[in-house]
């Protein structure tokens, strides 16, 4: 069984993470979890979104993974025992306390070894293996060849991310934010100095360290004849529409690889969908060699954003889809609807209504509710995005 | 006042002879391929007294291969090995030896609970220095062994297995040496950057004075590093008994708590 497993901030991302095809998807609560600055979720929301998960016979998993302080000690037992009788699917820790705090409490929790640790051998590996670790999060500066040894001396279950932001530092070992912003990077306070930009020297260009983002599309198969149990979409801060966008493609990716139907044209289609919705450029990074300077920056964050997020589909009444909008649109605008079990619709806009039912020309606001006359009846959370690729040109 | 005995982590042979007789004092040396963010590091040959190997690499697969030959090829003077890789606990936990073993698990070792976790398997643990003075005496007062302080030296503050300056270089058909200072541009603070094949190191530009925690109890060694001090800068740090607090005022994080959720910061 190949895992894909999708990150979530809030509620709302974590449906449509499991709609568009997650496998298992993971959160943070609001104490004890990096990304401290995604909204996170109250006990009461845990509970709700392990229950979501449950119920569609999917996996959900907690990160405890900051690293402790001695004042987080005092209530980590008492929020494990939570998450246990909830029934959260495991944690994904880097602590060692937090392991200690599982295995000496016999609380029910599977545990997953977070990236932070930044596991790049099978002797470390083995030795969390000995402590109860079930599964190991690689570090994402793992080679092919480190992978295929580490499942082949230690069996463990690993989960390697595939797809976004990178650290340009071994995770863990980095405490620029904390130095130069007094914000905690391993508690989840990270101000992500790496993408800022310095003088070196007495140099006149620029020096930068940021890295291009993962995606590793194009060796999924090989990481599953290697041993990778569980694809890693990182970006627990992302979208709806990333969250959706980026799911749905590695679904239909990992799904004709399993039934043996993968085409390259399917390949570099997918991998124009997601290069384009995660504003950044992205490569293999440490899989096939050692990143060189085509897998950084060198002035910094370059994102390219775009609009290309149109509306959400609400629900479809007397063959009409209601849409609220996310970004401008309007008549004769060629766009295409991709969602929860459907192949993408291409679609030209005919005719917009506003809730009145009064014809309009465009849609301008976001978060306003229009309908369209969409032929075919769409799942409820589907999206409309503009039209810029077709796969009709990757044949 | 009464001082802990010191674990000087050296860059000059030269400084080592001049200081060897002092009983107090256990050179550590950062050992070739399997230490990063050194100007200089040292053969098994080079070393000819007695003294701690330190190997902070975080190892791939086939670099932990060749590790575990090293390890067993270590000659008796080599009395203790200060590692930051769970690897090398392991091998060492597999593959008993005599060396004194202490972990230095760059920035991770932040509470007693880890730190007492960790003591299971090994002699010392170098309690993490991104902690403040407060944080440092509970995990003091709650830990089951002495502990190893970081008490000196500019601080590893970022470890890339990028070669950062290397592709720098490339990308810009420039030669700026492995060695280079780094100015931010928003806040004008100053870093200092290594590069050696195996990555690339960050460290703060000034000292991190922590001469303070000389004579606390429950320590096994206070930690020294002399990596871009001058052979006469150690040795007033070594023979100095008030805290240089004139000379080295930078405190790194050690008087205020960091910032965890911007949010809770901003009410």
């Amino acid at each position: 069984m190949i895992e894909l497993l999708a990150p979530a901030g809030n509620l709302e991302r974590l449906k449509i993470a499991y709609l568009y095809g997650a496998d298992a998807v993971y959160i943070g609560g609001y104490n004890y979890s990096l990304r401290a600055n995604a909204i996170n979720f109250s006990l009461a929301e845990l509970k709700e979104a392990v229950s979501f998960a449950h119920n569609l016979q999917k996996k959900i998993y907690v990160t405890v993974n900051i690293v402790l302080h001695n004042k987080e000690i005092e209530g980590l037992v008492p929020y494990l025992q939570e998450l246990a009788s909830i029934g959260v699917d495991a944690v994904i820790l880097s602590d060692i306390a937090v392991v200690k705090a599982i295995t000496k409490n016999k609380i029910n929790l599977e545990i997953h070894l977070s990236t932070q640790a930044s596991t790049l051998n099978y002797e470390a590996a083995l030795f969390y293996k000995k402590l109860g670790v079930k599964r190991i999060v690689l570090a994402r500066e793992a080679s092919r060849e480190d992978i295929k040894i580490i499942k082949e001396k230690t069996s463990l279950d690993l989960e390697a991310f595939i797809q976004g932001a990178m650290c340009t530092s071994f995770s863990g070992k980095c405490v620029l934010s904390n130095v130069t912003t007094n914000r905690d990077s391993n508690r989840g306070g990270c101000a992500q100095i790496c993408r800022w930009t310095f003088k070196i020297n007495d140099e006149k260009n620029v020096f930068s360290m940021t890295p291009k983002d993962l995606n590793m599309s194009r060796y999924l198969e090989d990481m599953m004849n290697i041993g990778i149990n569980s694809f890693k979409v990182e970006g627990r801060m992302r979208s709806i529409y990333y969250i959706a966008t980026v799911v749905y493609e590695y679904r239909k990716l990992i799904d004709k690889i399993l039934n043996s139907t993968i085409t390259e044209s399917d390949i570099l289609y997918s991998n124009d969908i997601i290069n384009r919705c995660a504003n950044r450029e992205s490569t293999p990074q440490f899989y096939d060699k050692l990143p060189t300077h085509n897998e950084q920056y060198y002035l910094g964050r370059e994102e390219i954003s775009n609009q290309d997020f149109l509306g959400l589909v609400l629900e479809t009444i007397d063959n009409k889809t209601l849409i609220e909008e996310r970004n401008f649109f309007k008549k004769g605008d060629e766009v295409e609807f991709f969602g929860p079990n459907i192949e993408p619709i291409s679609y030209k806009i005919n005719k917009i209504y506003n809730e009145n039912m009064e014809e309009i020309e465009v849609a301008r606001h976001p978060q306003m509710k229009v309908y369209l006359e969409v032929p075919t009846k769409l799942p409820n959370g589907s999206m409309m995005r503009l039209k810029v690729f077709d796969k009709k040109d990757y044949l | 006042m009464t001082k802990n005995n010191i674990l000087l982590l050296v860059q000059d042979l030269n400084l080592v002879s001049s200081l060897k007789k002092e009983n107090a004092i256990t050179f550590l040396f950062p050992i070739k391929d399997y230490a990063i963010g050194f100007p200089k590091t040292f053969s098994i040959d080079e070393i000819k007294e007695e003294a701690f190997i330190f190997v902070n690499r975080i190892m791939d697969n086939e670099t932990i291969a060749s590790f575990k030959s090293f390890l067993n090829e270590l000659p008796p003077h080599i009395k203790g090995i200060v590692f930051d890789d769970l690897g090398v606990l392991n091998i060492l936990i597999e593959h008993p030896h005599n060396l004194t073993k202490i972990l230095f698990l760059n920035h991770l070792n932040c509470n007693y609970e880890s730190i007492n976790a960790y003591l299971e398997y090994v002699d010392s643990v170098v309690v993490s220095p991104d902690l403040t003075f407060t944080e440092i005496d509970e995990i003091l007062l709650k830990s089951h062994k002495p502990l190893v302080l970081y008490t000196f030296g500019h601080v590893n503050i970022m470890y890339s297995r990028r070669t950062l300056l290397t592709n720098y270089n490339a990308h810009f058909n420039l030669k700026v040496p492995n060695q280079a200072t780094l100015e931010e541009e928003i806040t004008k603070q100053k870093l200092k950057i290594i590069e050696n094949p195996y990555g690339t190191v960050i460290y703060t530009a000034r000292p991190f004075n922590a001469l303070s925690l000389r004579a606390k109890p429950n320590v096994l060694y206070n930690l020294i590093n002399t990596v871009f001090l001058t052979n006469e800068e150690v040795k007033e740090i070594l023979t100095s008994e008030d805290n240089l607090e004139t000379k080295y005022p930078y405190k790194y994080l050690s008087m205020k708590n960091t910032i965890v959720k911007i949010k809770e910061e901003e009410k």
